[in-house]
């Protein structure tokens, strides 16, 4: 039976329609008390350091978690006084919550450069006398060597990143309200994804009702099952890592490698079984054609593509047996996938002009029928401000930044700095902010911009590649001022909160961080996540850093011409014969993803997925499923987060107060 | 318009195919397949989008 053609909109939509359960919201109230707040703020500093910690463990910061744990703790108060939580509140709860948690990350990059500076990888391409006072101080100061943030050399890299920070704020709320008025005001764009998330602060806004609903019980049941695995997976090798120098891991952290199994049959092929099962709950998210295609490339890749072709071929021609997966990798990179991927990323942004193009001239036909877009008018109360003065704002913003990037790398050209500042910026983020508007998701990227912009430039010195680029994509953010509208929360509510919370934030993140570096070098034994991949990621660094100078570095060498191609035509050709033999778009995307990928990461995903579309949807039906998916998932993260914490904060302590004798 | 498409799409494909096989994957060859495949591409969801809902079908709850 011949199949029927779906257009890629309509594919799209529906799957978006399958989550939006909740309708929106039309009356705005302010969501910023000062319960939220001092609530926010109370979990949020609380959950921070074991989030940092776990970071560095286990390579993800359970942040997830915390907005829950707020959102949970707030309702139960809520329920035991008698009264009721707004959804408005709830959704200002997670948004502030989330800032606090994360805000201890923001200066993750000051430990890893405290690394980078002194890695033989660094040393040996010769970096690291090279990388500018304003990221790090000198591989032989005193703060390095202490591990402590509050030295007088941080003064300048911290100063600088909160001038950056400053001027961030002020070009990304204006830049992002600015594009979601033009897109969801003007012209009406549906904001497809933008459902979901508002549906998640409504999960639990009902359970301070009289009514307790399923929600509830799909929540406990996801948070029961996150304990398990937390404690299993984080808590055992953390809680081991107080008692002993080698930490036990009842799974091995962040995979199990079978690269060096497999050479025998399949050279050049990786297959490292990534251990972290929760990872089945996105596959139950995700929609499963793309992670069933996404699996099926990626073993064709690993088993097929790599052994059969590419290394027969002599394609790639630096493997040799006995490497792992980070080794082989790195090598299939240099060798094939460096080049292929950049011709993949730029058929991503072709196929995304040519599926959104057509829609806009659709849209605008149906507007002149409708007769509901093209006005600039505001929902009453909904708290917006005059455009004029965020378009001061944001230059402002933008003119700060340009003349902070002039100041750190003054013979750097001025004009590509406000080539990019003025032109690409606004484009950039404009097209992002159609493709979230009609698509829900990113699909417009240039791949290797900056080093395509410093061979334009002729710029050799290494410093600007630790500089900022005022290359800049607001379109994203845009989804969030949609979902404030589909919760009815006030625009300068949330705006007052963001800049509330921040100035506490900055202060306290440096702290928290300052604290977990002393606690242990980092990467070392007590942090395996890091310990297994920053030394690769050094490397990379290097490679990335070094690609343009002389003109014949590994990086510049990577790079072919002919491999480019193939990875912009064949994944042309790729959607083009979907397209012909009307399969849905969403398989482009998993093929897409999955080629040269390495499947073990994935298995996890697919087993979610399987279970998912074979057991749940038949026991609970489609929509059933498709409702709970959310719930579940925050639910599965807060058990996650709560364990991992937990555990987390007993080794914290042990650490700080025991001193071991050898 | 849709057969046009599918007619463009798989020359494209085709070409692409005879510039790996036979002209030993040279560049310039394939970013030719590429324009072909791009017009293609661009002319499927132009017809696609374009063609006022006649082609119009509501995907299946198939997961």
């Amino acid at each position: 039976m011949a199949r029927e053609r779906i257009s890629q909109a309509d594919e799209w939509q529906a799957w978006a329609q399958r989550y939006d359960i909740e309708g929106g919201v039309r009356t705005f109230e302010s969501g910023l008390t000062v319960k939220v707040f001092f609530g926010a703020l109370f979990v949020g500093l609380l959950m921070m350091p074991g989030s940092i910690y776990l970071s560095y463990v286990s390579g993800q910061s359970g942040a997830a978690a915390a907005p829950w744990v707020a959102v949970i703790l707030f309702t139960e108060l809520a329920r035991r006084s008698f009264t009721t939580a707004r959804r408005q509140e709830l959704y200002m709860l997670l948004s502030l919550t989330g800032a606090a948690v994360g805000s201890g990350m923001q200066y993750r990059s000051f430990i890893w450069y405290a690394y980078f500076v002194n890695t033989p990888q660094a040393i040996s391409y010769e970096i690291a006398d090279k990388i500018p006072a304003w990221v790090v101080p000198a591989g032989d100061s005193v703060a390095i060597a202490e591990r402590s943030l509050l030295h007088p050399d941080w003064l300048l890299p911290i100063g600088v990143y909160l001038i950056t920070k400053f001027l961030g704020t002020l070009r990304f709320i204006s830049g992002q309200y600015i594009l979601f008025r033009l897109t969801a005001d003007l012209e009406r764009l549906p904001y497809p994804m933008a459902p979901i998330t508002a549906q998640g602060a409504t999960a639990l806004a009902e359970t301070t009702g009289k009514q307790e609903t399923w929600r509830w019980q799909v929540f406990s049941i996801g948070s029961m099952a996150g304990l398990i695995w937390g404690f299993i997976y984080i808590g055992v090798p953390a809680l081991t890592g107080v008692m002993m120098s080698q930490p036990i891991q009842i799974l091995k952290i962040p995979w199990i490698d079978f690269t060096q199994s497999i050479e025998g049959f399949a050279p050049t092929g990786v297959f490292a079984l990534r251990t972290d099962f929760s990872q089945m709950l996105i596959g139950f998210v995700l929609p499963f054609p793309v992670v069933m295609s996404e699996f099926v490339t990626a073993m064709f890749s690993q088993f097929i593509l790599n052994p059969q072709i590419l290394y027969r071929y002599e394609i790639l021609h630096q493997w040799h047996p006995g490497l792992d997966v980070r080794a082989t990798g790195l090598f299939n990179g240099l060798d094939f996938y460096r080049s292929y991927d950049m011709g993949k990323n730029f058929s991503l942004g072709l196929v995304g002009m040519a599926a959104s193009i057509p829609m806009i001239f659709k849209l605008r036909s149906s507007q002149k029928k409708a007769g509901e877009r093209g006005s600039l008018a505001t929902p009453p109360n909904r708290g917006d401000f005059p455009l004029w003065l965020m378009g001061i704002l944001w230059l402002i913003g933008m003119g700060g930044f340009v003349w902070l990037i002039h100041w750190m790398v003054p013979n750097f050209p001025l004009s590509f700095l406000l080539g990019f500042a003025f032109l690409y910026t606004p484009i950039n983020s404009y097209i992002t902010a159609r493709t979230f508007g009609v698509l829900g998701r990113d699909l417009f990227e240039i791949p290797y911009l900056h080093e395509i912009t410093f061979i334009l430039s002729r710029y050799e010195e290494i410093d600007i590649w630790f500089a900022p680029l005022p290359d800049e994509d607001y379109g994203a953010g845009t989804q969030g001022w949609r979902v404030l509208e589909l919760t009815g929360t006030t625009f300068t509510s949330n705006l007052a909160a963001t800049l509330l919370i921040m100035p506490i934030l900055i202060i306290s993140g440096i702290l928290v961080q300052h604290f977990i570096w002393q606690i242990a070098p980092i990467p070392s034994a007590q942090y395996p996540f890091v310990q297994m991949m920053w030394p690769i990621n050094a490397t990379h660094e290097c490679l990335m850093k070094t690609s343009l100078r002389d003109g014949s570095s590994e990086m510049l060498q990577a790079l072919r011409g002919d491999y480019v191609a193939a990875g912009f035509t064949s994944s042309l050709a790729i959607y083009g014969l979907l397209w012909v033999f009307k399969y849905p778009s969403m398989w482009f995307y998993g093929i897409i993803g999955g080629i040269g990928a390495d499947p073990g990461s994935m298995v996890a995903r697919l087993l979610g997925a399987v279970i998912g579309r074979f057991y749940m949807i038949k026991r609970f039906g489609l929509k059933r499923w498709f409702m709970f998916n959310p719930v579940l998932a925050a639910g599965f993260a807060c058990g996650v987060g709560l364990i991992g914490m937990g555990t987390v904060a007993i080794a914290l302590v042990s650490k700080a107060v025991i001193v071991k004798p050898f | 318009m849709e057969r046009l498409a599918s007619v463009i799409i798989v020359i494209g494909t085709i070409l692409w195919f005879i510039s790996i096989l036979f002209l030993e994957g040279s560049w310039q060859w394939q970013m030719f397949a590429a324009l072909i495949l791009t017009i293609g591409i661009f002319t499927a969801h132009f017809w696609e989008e374009l063609s006022e809902g006649k082609n119009k079908k509501t995907p299946k709850d198939d997961n």
